[in-house]
């Protein structure tokens, strides 16, 4: 057997027993469903539920309509998280007058739960996509300024003199050295975004309820016409897509730094 | 009469303040010969590491001179390489990636970085290793990227901080042996910290025994003896004894030292 047949086997394999208890938990959810111990009026079965998935992307693209205005907002909105909170986390991370300054404000705004700013966003900003890009914004920059801001505080000093003792000036040392060095943290903190940035596009979506596009809003309108199945499918989507966009953005680029290097925890 | 490379002028290094001071170094004074190989060696807490990076340029003394080429030293610099006990290699970065930063640090482009680093890998012996990443290696061949990293750039003293304290008392063995060979070759000024009496013999043109804390010279043991030299040797074995007792004394001192604490 060829070195790449083992692998596809391999990758088959842990696919397979990811897979496995989604499908038992179906099965056992099917059948209390279809012999009636759970009533489905309250819980849809998970066959109704892919028929629906099935019918809101492929037949009336309706699902798709509402995936599609939600990914461009948590796009945005975790993409000026990302920009803006690595930035000042850096500078917060390499400048101490600058960590003095922030540092106090910081830690008194990340314990505030993105949905408590929403309110505020919808009075300053009105029902629309701001606000949603705003929350969205506001959840992903504090996990991404703190670990960002930790990750180059904690550089071994060591590793900065080894640097200096070769000759290296700031602008070496900040792209060579602290840039690399606190990977680990900056992933940690961009992992946490993706999480957070879902809680806040689905919490902003329902509080702006004006706004008529967007996965949850579709789960909130669902509420108003008893629609469970409608519900259940937002569920799905929003578990599958924080899922996908932590495969599709994190482990390629944990794949090419931090795990190539050694430097991630064996999991 | 060879030339003196390094000149450590009234040394002293104090810690902290008021009621938490402590004198780490006080007015230690001894030469580096150009083209020697010097070991510093104490007992722990003495502040011969602590000497290694106020020459290095990391921290400052509180008092006295220290003059490399007759100039004092300010700040790190590639005029000296420094190798580190816990190797401090850069894991996002190959061997090869490793040896050529000091290069291209100053200025070879990346083919000439190239050329110079891999005649240096080999030398340490890690030829056909060029592109694997520090986490593959083990700890000695950590080390020897991390000698060859400081020797690429050709600094004009090699500053050693116990290399070999993290190694199996095997490997460190054979290190000792090859770093031997490779100063034959580079015939480079090197100034060794180590707390292994028989590693420093083995490996010294002069030894300078350091006193318990507060560190200053307590003797200053020239190790006259061919090279390659045997670890069972009678002068070998004569001299070690002679540093041995110099150095028992002194642990004894800190040992007492530590208990008042």
């Amino acid at each position: 057997m060829g070195h790449d047949q083992i692998l596809i086997r391999r990758k088959l394999t842990s696919t397979f027993y990811f897979l496995l208890p989604f499908f038992c938990v179906f099965v056992i959810w099917e059948l209390l469903v279809y012999l009636g111990i759970v009533r489905a009026k309250l819980i849809p079965s998970p066959s109704g539920i892919f028929l629906s998935l099935f019918e809101g992307i492929v037949l009336e693209h309706v699902l798709l309509t509402h995936l599609w205005q939600s990914l461009i907002r948590i796009l945005l909105g975790f993409g000026l998280g990302t920009f803006l909170g690595t930035s000042l986390g850096i500078l917060m991370g390499v400048e101490e007058l600058i960590h003095k300054a922030f540092y106090p404000i910081l830690s008194f705004l990340i314990p505030v739960p993105t949905l408590a700013w929403v309110p505020l966003l919808l009075i300053i900003f009105g029902i629309g996509d701001e606000t949603v890009i705003l929350a969205i914004f506001l959840g992903s920059f504090f996990p991404i300024v703190y670990n960002t801001m930790n990750g180059i505080r904690t550089i071994e000093k060591k590793e900065i003199w080894a640097a200096q003792s070769m000759g290296a000036n700031r602008v070496t040392l900040f792209f060579d050295i602290l840039i690399p060095g606190s990977m680990v943290s900056i992933i940690t903190g961009l992992r946490l975004a993706i999480g957070y940035s879902w809680r806040a596009l689905v919490g902003a979506e329902m509080l702006a309820a004006g706004i008529s596009w967007g996965i949850g809003n579709m789960i909130y309108t669902a509420r108003a016409f008893n629609d469970i199945q409608t519900m259940f499918v937002g569920l799905v989507v929003i578990a599958v897509g924080g899922f996908l966009m932590d495969r599709i953005i994190m482990d390629p680029l944990e794949k090419r730094t931090i795990e190539k290097w050694g430097m991630s925890k064996e999991r | 009469m060879t030339k003196i490379k390094l000149r450590a002028i009234e040394v002293s290094k104090t810690f902290g303040t008021g009621k938490d001071e402590v004198v780490a170094i006080e007015k230690l004074s001894f030469d580096v010969k150009e083209n020697e190989f010097t070991v510093l060696v104490g007992p722990s807490g003495c502040g011969k590491s602590t000497f290694l990076y106020m020459v290095a340029g990391f921290e400052k003394p509180t008092d006295g001179r220290i003059l490399l080429a007759g100039k004092p030293i300010q700040k790190p610099g590639p005029d000296r390489g420094f190798v580190f006990q816990e190797f401090v290699l850069y894991p996002w970065r190959t061997v090869l990636g490793n040896v050529t930063f000091g290069l291209e640090i100053a200025g070879l482009n990346k083919e000439e970085a190239k050329k110079t680093a891999t005649r240096y890998i080999r030398m340490v012996g890690l030829e056909g290793f060029e592109n694997k990443y520090p986490h593959t290696l083990s700890g000695g061949m950590k080390q020897r990227v991390g000698i060859a990293r400081a020797l690429a750039y050709d600094p004009e003293v090699l500053l050693m901080d116990e290399p070999f304290g993290a190694l199996d008392a095997q490997t460190r063995k054979i290190m000792q042996r090859e770093l031997e060979k490779i100063m034959e070759k580079t015939r480079k000024t090197v100034l060794f910290v180590t707390h292994s009496v028989i590693e420093a013999v083995y490996l010294a043109d002069t030894i300078v025994v350091m006193t318990a804390r507060p560190g200053r010279v307590k003797k200053i043991v020239e190790v006259n003896l061919p090279r390659p030299r045997s670890y069972t040797g009678k002068q070998y074995l004569a001299i070690r004894r002679e540093v041995l007792n110099f150095l028992e004394e002194e642990v004894t001192k800190s040992q007492k030292l530590q208990k008042e604490q």
